[in-house]
């Protein structure tokens, strides 16, 4: 009798073992899905429920939780393409995003080809200084820029931009090189834009220059020697020894730090929360203001949605063509 | 612990690096002036190093021109910033006014600076343990100080629990679901807070809905799980780089798999948890937004009260207690962060960044 039953339990065991994909050698997976499960309850759940909420007609965080909001389908998305200030917030992030990537290129590489630079002394104290902005925390570094680009009469730039016009002056230098101090840097559209870009770049380069250096650093130097041997002048040796080494890493950057630019939040909330008249909220901004100030949570979801969508079309083209995902392959 | 302590030995070799630095720059310009004299190099061949070194440092001083300007805001208090005299204080006003402020009147420590220590009450607490804490005199209570240590041993607890496992078990094991799981992983290596900023809508009716708002522990987990992907990525990248034939030399001589996870891969991986442990820290350390939304004015951490000092006024920070304030949370981060500032150079240039 008992001998029988056992023989059921074990037969039934293995038939299940059979069923289940899950043999020994698997109790790995054991290891990875506590993380797995973690993640997914505060990423993935989130980005599905706000999903949800973008189908509904909720207007506050108390209607989503009572119940007191109804699935209208698309509405919101329909409303969304209709809006101008959508618009107006889309072409300014990528315009945002365009600059900055453009300038945090230029800047980036003259920094590390500069701190790469055979006849600069001490660039490993250099360039361990040039990249302190990555340590400080954002809340801390947007401020202190903020202050720096500060409308007030004797704010930071300003400040130098009358000393530059003394100086000028002095030179009696034409009208046309003179600035109008004091310049209202966040209380006009461009002026904050040129702020908010100036402030990215300021936050984004030292990850850059991380990433070229280390490209740099991996260029044999007889490729240069022999490339000066042969005669060749600095701009040759730039595209022909310097370019075709950087290039990846550069483009592997610029997806990075462009995804990073496309979700920035902070810069345009502290300086003047999307300002002046909302011309410069930032996508994210926009979808955090409408919800936050306007009671408007369905809505603010479906913007949410379309720039997690954007951020998801940035990291599928990074893995993609960035070479990102080398390494899951092989164990 | 390992991992505290080899980020100690890295700060250690990067002050003794630092302190011996003018040496060397003294007999790199002896030996200058001795190859000009022996007509080694010519004169021009050395102006044209000092000339880009001096350019290399005035490009410097101009990209760390605001931290400086802070800084010296911070030693200010009292006098007005945004005058005729110019960008920088007088030397002369200098004086440390501003951080008296911070340690004992803000809520940095204690609230309003109502200093207090902790204390050990026996029978108390009415768990299973009868043992308590409390804050002795004090009647305020903890500062944002106790909320930040508190939430960032929560998101270190936790996404260490689950990173190092994870990374182990990606980089040796193969399992059902791998190659999966670790591509999913890849996808969210980059998204930074603004994915958190864009989930805000559904995290604060999903918190509330839960009864989780104002919980500073499972907001510690939920920066947690934000360091999850990328973190675990970067360790597997980092244990993959140890040959698998030292754990096989030593399952030969008899060594257990749990030695060969004590002798081999704990000590070997050291840096890069190291970096790991700066990035978590850094995730629970740094962020404002989502804390200021879920949380109640008693558990603000440091970072809240830090933006909440910053937009006081909408036109009129307090600069002076800005700054000082904004020093000493930053400060730690800095330091353990530039010590091992290699291994962190390292960690930001893996994986593809080598074609």
């Amino acid at each position: 009798m008992a001998s029988s039953q056992t023989g059921i339990g074990a037969s039934g065991l293995s038939r299940l073992r059979s069923v289940i994909p899950f043999s020994n050698r698997d109790w790995g997976l054991l290891l990875v899905i506590p993380g797995v499960v973690l993640f997914s309850s505060f990423m993935l759940y989130p980005i599905f429920y706000l999903f949800y909420i973008s189908l509904t007609n909720a207007t506050f965080a108390g209607s989503v939780i009572g119940g007191g909001a109804e699935l209208i389908g698309f509405e919101n998305y329909v409303e969304l393409f209709g809006d101008a200030q959508f618009w107006t917030s889309m072409s300014t992030t990528w315009l945002f995003v365009a600059v900055s990537l453009v300038i945090k290129v230029f800047v980036a590489v003259g920094i590390a080809l500069l701190l790469n630079h055979a006849r600069v002394l001490g660039k490993r104290y250099m360039r361990a200084a040039v990249i302190v902005p990555l340590g400080f925390p954002g809340i801390f570094t947007i401020t202190v820029w903020r202050g720096m680009f500060s409308d007030a009469r004797y704010g930071v730039f300003n400040t130098i931009l009358g000393r530059y016009n003394g100086f000028m002056s002095s030179l009696s230098a034409p009208e046309i090189l003179l600035f109008d101090v004091p310049i209202g840097f966040l209380s006009g559209r461009w002026e904050a834009f040129f702020a908010y870009v100036t402030t990215e770049v300021w936050l984004a380069y030292p990850f850059m220059v991380i990433i070229i250096v280390s490209a740099l650093q991996d260029v044999p130097r007889e490729l240069h020697e022999a490339a000066m041997v042969d005669g060749a002048g600095f701009l040759q040796r730039f595209r022909t020894v310097t370019l075709p080494a950087i290039k990846g890493p550069v483009l592997f950057a610029s997806i990075l730090t462009g995804a990073t630019a496309f979700q920035q939040f902070l810069i345009p909330w502290v300086f003047n929360e999307g300002g002046p008249a909302r011309q410069n909220e930032l996508i994210i901004v926009y979808g955090y203001r409408e919800a936050i100030s306007f009671n408007e949570f369905g809505l603010s979801a479906a913007i949410l949605i379309v720039a997690i969508a954007f951020i998801g079309l940035f990291m599928y083209v990074a893995v993609r063509y960035g070479g990102l995902a080398e390494g899951v392959g092989d164990s | 612990m390992s991992a505290l302590g080899s980020v100690l030995a890295l700060i250690r070799a990067k002050l003794i690096a630092f302190a011996t630095a003018p040496q060397r720059f003294v007999v790199t310009i002896q030996r200058a002036i001795y190859d000009v004299r022996t007509g080694k190099r010519t004169p021009w061949d050395v102006a044209k190093s000092v000339l880009m070194t001096a350019l290399g440092l005035s490009m410097v001083l101009v990209l760390l021109f605001p931290l400086f300007w802070i800084f010296t805001a911070s030693l200010a208090e009292g006098t007005r910033l945004f005058n005729t005299s110019g960008i920088f204080p007088e030397p002369s006003a200098y004086n440390l006014e501003a951080y008296r402020w911070v340690l004992f009147e803000s809520d940095f420590f204690f609230v309003e600076g109502d200093w207090g220590y902790p204390q050990l009450v026996i029978g108390g607490g009415g768990g299973l343990v009868p043992l308590s804490f409390r804050w002795a005199g004090t009647e305020t209570g903890p500062g944002a100080l106790f909320n930040s240590l508190y939430l960032v041993s929560v998101t270190i607890v936790a996404g260490f629990g689950m990173i190092v496992p994870a990374a182990y078990a990606f980089s040796r094991r193969s399992f059902i679901g791998r190659k999966r799981i670790l591509y999913g992983y890849v996808l969210f290596t980059q998204i930074g807070a603004g994915l958190s900023i864009a989930t805000l809508v559904a995290l604060y009716s999903l918190f509330s809905t839960y009864g989780l708002t104002n919980n500073l522990f499972v907001l510690g987990l939920f920066y947690a799980a934000g360091t999850i992907p990328f973190n675990t990525w970067l360790l597997k990248t980092y244990m993959d780089n140890i040959p698998v034939s030292y754990e096989e030399a030593a399952m030969v001589d008899g060594a257990s798999f749990l030695e060969t996870i004590r002798e081999i891969i704990i000590p070997l991986t050291k840096p890069g948890l190291a970096v790991v442990l700066i990035f978590v820290w850094l995730a629970g350390w740094n962020e404002f937004i989502i804390a200021q939304t879920l949380l109640s004015p008693e558990n603000y951490p440091l970072s809240v009260e830090l933006y909440n000092l910053a937009t006081e006024g909408r036109f009129s920070t307090p600069w002076t207690r800005f700054a000082a304030f904004a020093n000493l949370f930053a400060l730690p981060v800095a330091i353990v962060y530039f010590a091992a500032q290699r291994s962190v150079e390292d960690g930001l240039s893996f994986g593809g960044m080598e074609g």
